[in-house]
């Protein structure tokens, strides 16, 4: 009798734990920041493809972040092309951690090149991924289907009853089918206000489109159109069909473990006079640059110096490369002092120091400079004034 | 005795010699000090002349001004958020507790004008923006981004090329009246005529700028090109259209209230319209360091000496913020007057700061006591 117990208490354990371990999978960190991604779509860092040998379609990328300016887009692009990885990943307004259902299409981006995080005026916390189980999702709303048509004119209404059990942290997908080109939705309020700055004109793709909500803010807004059959919510936009709405809901955990964790490159504030610091690597393919802007070269004088400092890449010398570096200009790329082949500094450890001449100071002065090379990770650049 | 009178003979002459040689000395050092204190020729003074000899008494007003005031001080300017408002100025006025003195607006949505579309979503018909800003001594300035049909037949753009949000609008068209183009053209140009007539009429003096940056990017960079369909077709083509409209607005609708800005991308010389058809030249610059700006600066005014020289959009670009006026002015910068860009985001509270040049910009414009704002001008015109 009591090793009948045993036994059933074990099943019922071993189903219980199956069911969990179902009900709830593990969130994983792939990235730890921070990474700011600065303004004007100049920053990004790119993961790296072994985090998605393993992974599936329909698992989620989350995006974890802060500092977020309300003009703030992020961008899930293709290393390769700086294209989106899919039309409606090529900018979103960010508004809370922000999401990117990998596709089979996207999965085999990612496995070649990665995936580039890009964007602007926010900064990179944690970069996580999940399985598509971590997500639950309940249709609330199956249509009418409703076609947004080019001049933006229709929309879909949606009742208070439908919108009742969302809450904080939930998503709401938007099913959607013959999409077009540019196809883009807003989502606004009872009022035809938009419900939220980051959702007013959002680039639709094939697999739709998911908000996530991370205050009150906008329920409070849906609240206001009362309950039951009232329009709480119009859908609008262009491009393409709206089929149904679902609600997500994550139900998974987070795992603490960071051993498998790519780590962004650690970053610095910049000290007066310093126009770089931190790590940026310039590989053993030429491919490595950066662009200083002429700003800090605006008062500079031929008694001002740039300082280099750089840390040699110890598989150079096993490739037969020598590090070196070059300054251009950025308009023709060419040598920055205008000689007609670029002047090769070869590096052996010690700061390279470079004094202007006349020409590269008034380039310089206008564009700025890019700094090239190969076999080396740059660490900083300091401007100094002899006078 | 004949020694003696040689020796005379010979002394004679040789001191006729010293007195020769002494005199023309003397008349060598005459000349070259006479010479020396002949004064340096002086430069002439510049004449700034319009290139409409009919212009308005209201224009020749502004004009006498602007020359006056050219590189001795800079005229303050904003652009309308997006199209026919003042909401810039405000937001001058709000950060300094004083106005710009020249507000200026676009015509980018004139197909939306409810005068012309019942479905549309402002009137240009209606002036009270306009008439406001001048009645409170402000300059009124218009451009504008000339929209026309994209090639879905929906969408409205400047924007050139043959994907379905872009328009392949020919604007070599301007030589067929019996294409589509043309009539367009006319179309448009004469709807814009009728709302410049009404401010002319009410003596409204307008700074124009129309058909601004059309060559674009072309001299920037090899595979640069015009990005605006006015540029499109290259430089003949452009002028061609310049010149069209110049004569539509000024020869056939009779508008004199204009003073015609036309907008350099620097090294576009070729594109130039000519002196007969241009007041104004404009440099708009988004890259706006001040040792750069005051290379511009130098090169547009050795290349148009009898123009004034203008800073027609400015602000803060995706890579560089612009220099501070003071910076800029003190580098040998001596625009006639500058605009920044508007930021629709700012405008709409949706960001906490001005994408372009904000409160601090302005403040340090105005500290240089050489930015002319509204109340100054008003004074100056005698308004």
């Amino acid at each position: 009798m009591r090793l009948g117990i045993r036994v059933i208490a074990i099943c019922v354990l071993c189903s219980v734990s199956a069911a969990v371990c179902t009900l709830y999978a593990i969130e994983r960190t792939i990235l730890l920041g921070p990474k700011t991604i600065d303004k004007a779509w100049k920053d990004n860092i790119v993961l790296e493809p072994r985090h998605f040998m393993d992974a599936h379609a329909g698992d989620i990328v989350t995006v974890y972040n802060d500092n977020a300016k309300r003009i703030a887009q992020g961008a899930f692009q293709n290393p390769k092309t700086w294209q989106g990885v899919a039309p409606e990943y090529g900018y979103f307004g960010i508004n809370g951690p922000f999401r990117m259902v990998l596709t089979d299409d996207i999965l085999a981006i990612a496995r070649e090149h990665g995936v580039a995080i890009g964007g602007h005026d926010y900064r990179i916390l944690q970069v996580t991924l999940s399985d598509a189980a971590d997500y639950q999702e309940t249709m609330v709303w199956n249509g009418p289907s409703v076609v947004m048509k080019d001049d933006w004119s229709a929309n879909a209404e949606i009742p208070a009853s439908s919108l009742a059990t969302l809450r904080v942290g939930d998503g709401l997908r938007l099913h959607v089918s013959k999409v077009k080109q540019g196809a883009a939705a807003k989502l606004m309020d009872f009022t035809w206000n938009v419900i939220d700055p980051s959702v007013d004109g959002v680039p639709v793709g094939e697999n739709g489109y998911t908000w996530y909500i991370y205050d009150d803010a906008p329920l409070l807004k849906l609240a206001f159109a009362g309950t039951g059959g009232n329009v709480a919510m119009r859908i609008g936009g262009t491009g393409y069909k709206l089929d149904g709405i679902g609600i997500v809901r994550q139900v998974g955990e987070v795992s603490e473990d960071y051993s498998q964790a790519q780590r962004a490159p650690r970053e610095y504030v910049l000290q007066p006079g310093e126009l770089f610091h931190g790590e940026k690597v310039y590989p053993l393919d030429w491919s490595g640059y950066l662009k200083l802007t002429a700003a800090p070269f605006q008062e500079s004088t031929e008694n001002d110096v740039l300082v280099i400092s750089y840390t040699i890449d110890p598989q150079a010398k096993a490739a037969g490369i020598t590090p070196q570096l070059s300054f251009r200009s950025p308009k023709t790329w060419g040598e920055l002092t205008g000689a007609a082949e670029p002047i090769a500094y070869l590096l052996d450890g010690t700061d390279v120091v470079y004094m202007f001449d006349s020409v590269a100071l008034d380039e310089v002065k206008t564009r700025g400079l890019v700094l090239a090379g190969i076999g080396f990770t740059l660490t900083k650049i300091e401007l100094i004034s002899a006078q | 005795m004949y020694l003696c009178s040689v020796f005379s003979i010979s002394m004679a002459m040789k001191q006729l010699f010293f007195i020769k040689s002494l005199v023309c000395i003397v008349l060598i050092l005459s000349a070259s000090s006479c010479k020396a204190v002949e004064p340096e020729p002086q430069p002439q003074p510049v004449t700034y002349t319009l290139c409409n000899a009919n212009a308005t008494a209201e224009v020749q007003q502004l004009w006498a001004v602007l020359t006056s005031q050219f590189e001795q001080k800079a005229m303050s300017g904003v652009v309308a958020n997006i199209d026919w408002n003042t909401r810039e100025a405000e937001n001058v006025y709000q950060w300094t507790g004083r106005y710009p003195a020249l507000n200026v607006f676009d015509f980018i949505n004139i197909h939306a004008s409810r005068d012309v579309n019942k479905q549309g979503w402002l009137d240009y018909s209606d002036l009270t923006p306009v008439t406001d800003w001048y009645n409170a001594g402000g300059v009124v300035g218009c451009m504008w981004h000339w929209q026309v049909p994209a090639n879905n037949g929906t969408n409205w753009t400047c924007s050139p090329g043959t994907e379905p949000g872009l328009t392949s609008f020919d604007a070599s068209k301007v030589n067929d009246p019996a294409s589509a183009e043309y009539k367009r053209m006319i179309h448009d140009i004469d709807q814009v005529a009728g709302y410049l007539k009404k401010m002319q009429k009410l003596g409204i003096p307008v700074i124009w700028r129309p058909l601004h940056e059309a060559a674009g990017n072309t001299y920037d960079f090899q595979g640069g090109k015009a990005w605006f369909w006015w540029g499109a077709q290259g430089a003949e083509v452009y002028k061609q259209l310049w010149r069209f409209m110049f004569d539509r607005l000024v020869n056939y609708h009779k508008l004199n209230n204009l003073i015609w800005v036309w907008t350099s991308q620097v090294g576009d010389d070729t594109w130039y319209p000519g002196d007969d058809v241009v007041d104004v030249v404009g440099r708009d610059n988004y890259y706006a360091l001040q040792y750069p700006l005051a290379k511009e600066y130098k090169t547009l005014k050795e290349k148009y000496p009898n123009k004034l020289i203008t800073l027609a959009e400015c602000g803060n670009g995706d890579e560089v913020d612009m220099s501070l006026w003071s910076k800029i002015w003190a580098e040998g910068s001596r625009w006639s007057w500058f605009m920044p860009w508007y930021d629709y985001n700012y405008n709409n509270g949706t960001s906490d700061e001005h994408q372009f040049v904000g409160k601090d910009w302005w403040l340090d414009a105005f500290a240089t006591g050489l930015v002319l704002d509204r109340e100054e001008m008003k004074q100056l015109l005698k308004k």
